[in-house]
């Protein structure tokens, strides 16, 4: 039996994104599709959703076409082919203030947001280095961080430290500092509601951009297999090894589990189909009673 | 005027309290920008002017982002002495730095409305930055917070009126802030 439903949604992509930037040390090695997808978690009288995309206008715009983002579309529009509407989602979980995760979140008028403390205050850090430190700053809107402000106003927003067990119930947030972002998290469903659950699926955010982090070659050091880190940490690639064996444990080692949501090879692991916009919807899983929305 | 036209009049004109709109000064308005308006008139003095507005551009994000996640922490902390952090002492070094930027711009003619953006950007960070400095005592932390968030919203909104997508930022877009209090009303 399972509680939750978990569906992938594509809102918008990067045809030809270096291969170097999803997997540290690719060099030269070419080009791939780069999905930007959220996640939406429905059940037990939620609809939760994993971060909330960007919003394709202001200065969000400005990052998107600097990153080569293509066919962007709005939450109404991407939610619907899940039979969903933004005000349905109550709430949300960042997994880090990039903006394509924590750009959007205006759209989502009910929603209560979650989010690591420790992301915020070292983006405030960050934002007060020198120019020559900017680099810190990468992909970084201060406008997400403005419109931060209305919600804490609001008190739909909540900072977490560290790990918050049942925030909704099965759902678990797990911190992992100083890797890709100062204060990155993933959500862990225990989709049966048990502690020790035989039904876990991992979301993992950005701490895992495609199922090569977790299962790359290990030629270059005589195994068969290891975890190679993303491309990108502003923290420490051995924080990223260290956050991936720890969300590898939780599924038993069974890495179909851990979902990556740059991951254009979803469609190889789990039921999918591609919407009228061109865009695809991935069922990793529907609670008892749930119908499809992909066949 | 009739009762029932000034009243409506009144009423659009009323802002929520919270609407950013209800600060002083003047409106967050759409304004050329000057890398446009240079090439249009094929100006040297106003591209001089576009090119020297770029770091200030850069300095008011990064003043606005810091104090906006500041004014969270302090929210979900109840934590007073934001003033005492280093950060802030870094925010006024970087404040300090853009006035003097701001004080030492040429204006041309044509550039006069963006420089009246990138000043009122300025002084809500200001004002801003003052209310945290006098949250120590012992008037409500809420209401100080909110004071300071509706100074760094109306900052950002200025600061987007006098952006391009150019240096950096796409033009400002109101429609979900409550600056003409219709998008939101409810």
């Amino acid at each position: 039996m399972a509680d939750y439903s978990i569906w992938v949604l594509e809102y918008s992509y990067v045809t030809n994104y270096h291969k170097s930037g999803v997997l540290y040390g690719a060099h030269n090695q070419g080009y791939v599709k780069l999905p930007y997808c959220y996640v939406v978690i429905k059940g037990r009288g939620h609809v939760a959703m994993v971060d909330v995309g960007y919003n394709d206008k202001d200065y969000g715009k400005t990052l998107g076409d600097r990153f080569g983002v293509e066919n962007w579309r709005d939450p109404k529009t991407v939610l619907s082919e899940v039979g969903l509407t933004p005000e349905d989602v109550d709430t949300c979980f960042i997994t880090h203030a990039h903006f394509d995760h924590f750009g959007n979140v205006e759209d989502f008028p009910k929603a209560k947001f979650y989010i690591q403390e420790r992301e915020i205050s070292k983006w405030v850090w960050a934002m007060s280095l020198p120019d020559r430190m900017r680099w810190m700053m990468v992909a970084v809107d201060p406008g997400d961080i403005v419109r931060g402000v209305d919600l804490a106003r609001q008190r739909r927003l909540v900072t977490v430290d560290g790990t918050l067990e049942d925030v909704l119930p099965g759902i678990d947030l797990h911190a992992a500092p100083d890797s890709h972002t100062w204060g990155s998290m993933w959500v862990t469903v225990r989709n049966d509601g048990k502690k020790s659950s035989q039904d876990t699926w991992v979301l993992a955010g950005d701490l895992v951009y495609q199922f090569d982090n977790l299962r790359n070659s290990g030629a270059v050091v005589d195994v068969e297999e290891m975890y190679t880190p993303v491309g990108l940490a502003v923290g420490s690639q051995a924080n990223l090894i260290l956050a991936t064996e720890e969300m590898m444990s939780q599924v038993g080692y069974e890495a179909r589990r851990v979902i990556p949501i740059h991951e254009e090879r979803l469609r190889d692991a789990f039921p999918s189909r591609i919407s009228k916009e061109g865009l695809r919807v991935t069922e990793i899983c529907l609670a008892d009673g749930e119908a499809s929305k992909v066949s | 005027m009739t009762s029932s036209l000034h009243l409506f009049t009144r009423l659009a004109q009323t802002h929520k309290p919270e609407c950013i709109m209800v600060l002083d000064g003047p409106t967050p308005e759409l304004v050329p920008a000057p890398e446009e308006l240079a090439k249009t008139l094929g100006s040297d003095a106003l591209a001089k002017y576009a090119a020297e507005c770029r770091p200030i551009y850069e300095n008011l994000r990064r003043i606005i982002g810091q104090l906006a996640g500041l004014a969270i922490l302090a929210r979900l902390t109840t934590r007073r002495e934001i003033a005492d952090l280093q950060e802030m002492q870094r925010c006024e070094a970087r404040c300090q730095e853009t006035a003097q930027r701001l004080s030492s711009l040429h204006v041309p003619t044509g550039a006069e409305a963006h420089k009246v953006q990138l000043d009122a950007a300025y002084a809500f960070c200001r004002t801003a930055m003052r209310t945290f400095s006098e949250m120590s005592g012992q008037a409500p932390l809420e209401e100080a917070l909110d004071e300071v968030g509706m100074r760094i919203k109306r900052a950002y909104a200025h600061l987007q009126a006098a952006s391009s997508e150019k240096a950096g930022l796409e033009m400002v877009d109101f429609a979900h802030s409550c600056c003409c209090c219709t998008s939101r009303a409810a």
